[in-house]
């Protein structure tokens, strides 16, 4: 089937911006909610989407999130201006974490965050530059 | 059960308008790290914690959950209650440690399990 674009918007994440962490994410999940998507398929998009966004929020500077809805999908991309992930395969397995104890304090930094956007995508593509950023690409299928 | 029995059983002391408390809690689950919520929690469910700051009130938005308790007795502040009024999210306190506010709620039929969807499919 073509790809058609139903929706597509764009956000500006701020690092250290811990007072509006996850908002992003909540009008994410409100825009597919309105838009009749499946409730499982909001559910994965929007944790995905706060993981992602916690991990921004966290470790990098600013990134872009991109969002977008077709008929077929939801696709996230995310680059981050940041320090970069040094080990990816590490990053991926539940329980490595490079968490500081005041990230742990906000209820983060378990080391669980891209295990889950990985569980819970269709489609995950994760690239990053030591010193300069991570470039995340996920999709949720709609069927 | 309701949240109401809930509150009673646990004794606990409500933030939220008095018709919040009638919704129904089927499941629940208990932590203190917001990952293990995102990763293993059953939407919709209540949520048990000793943490206490607004990023449990955002969680509970995507999950889409019913209601927190906060345990051990930890008041939340102005901006968690408003933030979780804001949303028609419940909030109630207990001054029961973690442990033993999930073991009288286990005594009284609740899990963290989908027990009925179970039954319901043999």
């Amino acid at each position: 089937m073509d790809e058609e674009v139903l929706f597509s918007q764009t956000f500006n994440i701020s690092g250290r911006d811990f007072a509006n962490a996850g908002t992003v994410s909540v009008k994410i999940k409100r825009i597919l909610k309105e838009l009749g998507v499946r409730p499982e398929v909001v559910y994965r998009v929007s944790i995905c989407c706060y993981e992602a966004e916690m991990n921004i929020i966290m470790y990098a500077m600013l990134a872009i999130l991109d969002f977008t809805i077709t008929n077929n999908e939801v696709i996230i991309n995310i680059e981050d201006e940041g320090p970069g992930i040094a080990d990816i395969e590490r990053a991926l397995q539940e329980g490595y974490s490079t968490a500081t104890s005041e990230m742990r304090e906000m209820g983060f930094g378990a080391g669980l965050g891209l295990p889950n956007i990985k569980k819970n995508s269709d489609e995950f593509k994760i690239e990053s530059v030591i010193a300069k950023g991570t470039k995340l690409n996920f999709k949720i299928y709609l069927n | 059960m309701n949240l109401r029995e809930v509150k009673d059983i646990l004794r606990c002391k409500s933030y939220s308008s008095d018709n919040l408390l009638e919704v129904e809690i089927d499941l629940c689950y208990a932590a203190d790290m917001m990952s293990d919520v995102l990763k293993s929690c059953k939407i919709g469910s209540l949520l048990i914690t000793g943490l206490v700051n607004p990023q449990v009130i955002q969680v509970s938005e995507i999950m889409d959950l019913k209601g927190i308790i906060f345990v051990s007795g930890k008041e939340p502040a102005i901006e968690i209650i408003k933030k979780a009024e804001e949303k028609n999210l419940p909030i109630l306190t207990t001054e029961r440690q973690m442990f033993d506010a999930c073991g009288i709620l286990y005594s009284h039929g609740l899990s963290g399990q989908d027990t009925q969807d179970k039954t319901k499919n043999g």
